[in-house]
């Protein structure tokens, strides 16, 4: 069988066509990004070296911090929104005595199913400051709060931002209820023993057990957050001015738009850096020893 | 097993009040999507906002399909799909069974390297993406984006597929190979009848995310004719804003397959999408 199963041929039939495309389109890009971004380059004409120009350049502008700012911020409230509302209603749907989970659980997933672009044009009508759902539900209420949702500068961001919430909530609700749901009843039954109520289990037993879910989900939303690209460009284009800029947006802007490729590459490069370095603090300080059941 | 009384908990209104308000905000902007599909511009602005539409206006869609051009982006959109996820079938299948039932020295190197494809975000590669899809003289084709989705879904697919092969009982090659069957035809024959389930898993997830995928697109599809759905939609928005009724309609159209998708296999979707988070990593 070992002659079967180590038909070098048979091997490389199988495996080579998947190398093969994966470095070319994933690998290659990659290491090119950061090569590029040592370079001055404007996409046609003959790359010049340049070393760190192109990265001391980008610390000097003002619109990396931006940019930076604003990814971190999409990040916490994507974090705290997400995965805080998430986690309150996977722990409200664990009840069995509640009628239609089903139900439930297909709702908070639905919207996750759309387009990207559908979710943003929906919420583009509904944040409109004169017709949409937000404004003339304050206006049926008498309330005077009407906001420019989308065109002011101090809460464009946030307008985003909920807007990608309520888009992905059903991905992490779904990851976060498959986690609740693995683990097994003897550690709720023996905490019930114990005398626990029901808050204290949720908070002291379920919840720690569920470590490692919560840990791709903190990564998965943080650098969701400062990658977000798609709802910015379809709802606000990086506006108004550049109060929703992120990283991504001024990859795109610098390469697309102005021709500068190398430094739109160095920016792609601090976004890979910024989210190695999330993924890594996270894994530090979620390790804990592989929980076994 | 007998329940436990942890089980028979009392119905804590206030949960079901926390979880009847939430499936409200989920559900109720697609409801109001749909509802204004079927209204009147002056129905949405100034009469009836938010309830259901008194005459539903099947005019607005009849104006969707022949002022935009919903049928094109939607064939754009099935032919990129159907190619991705049909090459990616191809390629995956071979693949994960070499990388979990064969035996050599690099594999796990190689599965280790596959993986690495989950974690890498598409904006960072897209300017030398762009580039490579230039010079290979494909821009402005449809494998100008098939070639891309299959290589960003190859991950995943992997992934799933070779846990699952990993799953079944070696004995099944043994007796394969002891009854004469060589390796392409016990592939073929014996081991891919027996991953269908992961098999719709992949298709699924891939479906999914290529149907709705928008930042490549945006990026490597400019031609209007060449268009898919997500990237068509966004073009229009400008030229039609004010007829809300009609865009109403696009977005419903647009979302229909997925919608339909999800309600009818909702595990298998959920299922698909959340066992990349909980293996990756």
């Amino acid at each position: 069988m070992n002659k079967m199963l180590g038909n070098k041929k048979a091997i490389a039939a199988f495996t080579l066509p998947v190398l093969f495309v994966f470095s070319l389109i994933v690998f290659f890009p990659i290491i090119q990004t950061i090569q590029k971004s040592f370079y001055d380059w404007d996409g046609l004409t003959k790359p010049i070296f340049s070393g760190f120009k192109n990265y001391a350049e980008l610390l000097r502008d003002p619109l990396f911090y931006q940019a930076s700012k604003n990814g971190v911020l999409f990040a916490i409230v994507l974090v705290i929104f997400q995965i805080g509302i998430s986690t309150l209603l996977a722990l409200a749907l664990m009840n069995p005595a509640i009628p239609f989970r089903r139900f439930f659980r297909n709702a908070y997933f639905i919207p996750a199913v759309l387009s990207v672009t559908v979710a943003c044009q929906l919420f583009s009508s509904i944040y409109n400051p004169e017709f949409g759902m937000i404004n003339k539900l304050f206006e049926t209420f008498g309330l005077d709060w009407q906001q420019d949702w989308l065109s002011d500068t101090r809460c464009s961001l946030l307008a985003v931002a909920f807007v990608s919430v309520w888009h992905g909530m059903g991905y992490q609700f779904s990851i976060i209820f498959a986690g609740l749901k693995s683990v097994p009843d003897q550690y709720q039954e023996a905490a019930m023993i114990d005398g626990a109520n029901r808050f204290q289990i949720n908070t002291k037993v379920l919840i720690p057990l569920i470590k490692d879910t919560y840990r791709i989900c903190l990564i998965m939303a943080i650098t969701g957050g400062i990658n977000a690209y798609s709802y910015m460009q379809i709802l606000t284009k990086g506006g108004p001015g550049t109060s929703s800029h992120t990283l991504t947006y001024m990859t795109f802007r610098s390469a697309f738009t102005i021709g500068e490729y190398g430094y739109g590459c160095a920016v792609a490069a601090m976004l890979i850096l910024q989210c190695l370095t999330a993924t890594f603090l996270i894994n530090k300080f979620m390790r804990s020893e592989s929980i076994t059941y | 097993m007998k329940k436990l009384f942890i089980f028979r908990r009392k119905k804590n209104y206030f949960t079901i009040v926390l979880l009847i308000l939430f499936s409200v905000i989920s559900i109720y902007p697609l409801l109001y999507l749909l509802f204004y599909s079927l209204k009147t511009n002056d129905e949405i602005f100034y009469t009836n906002p938010f309830g259901i539409p008194l005459a539903p206006q099947f005019d607005n869609y009849r104006r969707a399909v022949q002022l935009f051009d919903i049928v094109g982006f939607f064939k754009n959109s099935m032919v990129i799909t159907l190619f991705s996820v049909m090459a990616i079938l191809i390629l995956a299948l071979p693949f994960s069974y070499a990388i979990s039932r064969m035996h050599w020295k690099l594999k796990n190197t190689v599965s280790f390297y596959l993986s690495l494809g989950l974690f890498i975000p598409i904006q960072v590669i897209i300017v030398p993406l762009s580039i490579l899809v230039k010079n290979m003289h494909i821009s402005n084709t449809y494998l100008a984006l098939i070639i891309p989705y299959i290589a960003f879904n190859l991950a995943f697919a992997c992934m799933v597929l070779s846990s699952s092969f990993s799953s079944l009982p070696q004995e099944l090659e043994e007796s394969a190979f002891i009854d004469g069957s060589g390796v392409f035809r016990t592939f073929l024959e014996i081991m891919i009848p027996l991953v269908k389930p992961a098999i719709s898993t992949a298709i699924i997830f891939a479906t999914m995310s290529i149907w709705n995928e928008y930042t490549l697109a945006s990026i490597l599809a400019t031609d209007q004719k060449l268009k898919t759905l997500p990237v068509g939609l966004t073009s229009f928005v400008g030229e039609h804003s004010t007829d809300w009724g009609a865009m109403g309609a696009c977005l419903v159209i647009a979302s229909i397959p997925t919608v339909i998708l999800y309600l009818c296999c909702s595990e298998q979707v959920e299922k698909a999408l959340t066992v990349s988070g909980a293996v990756k990593g």
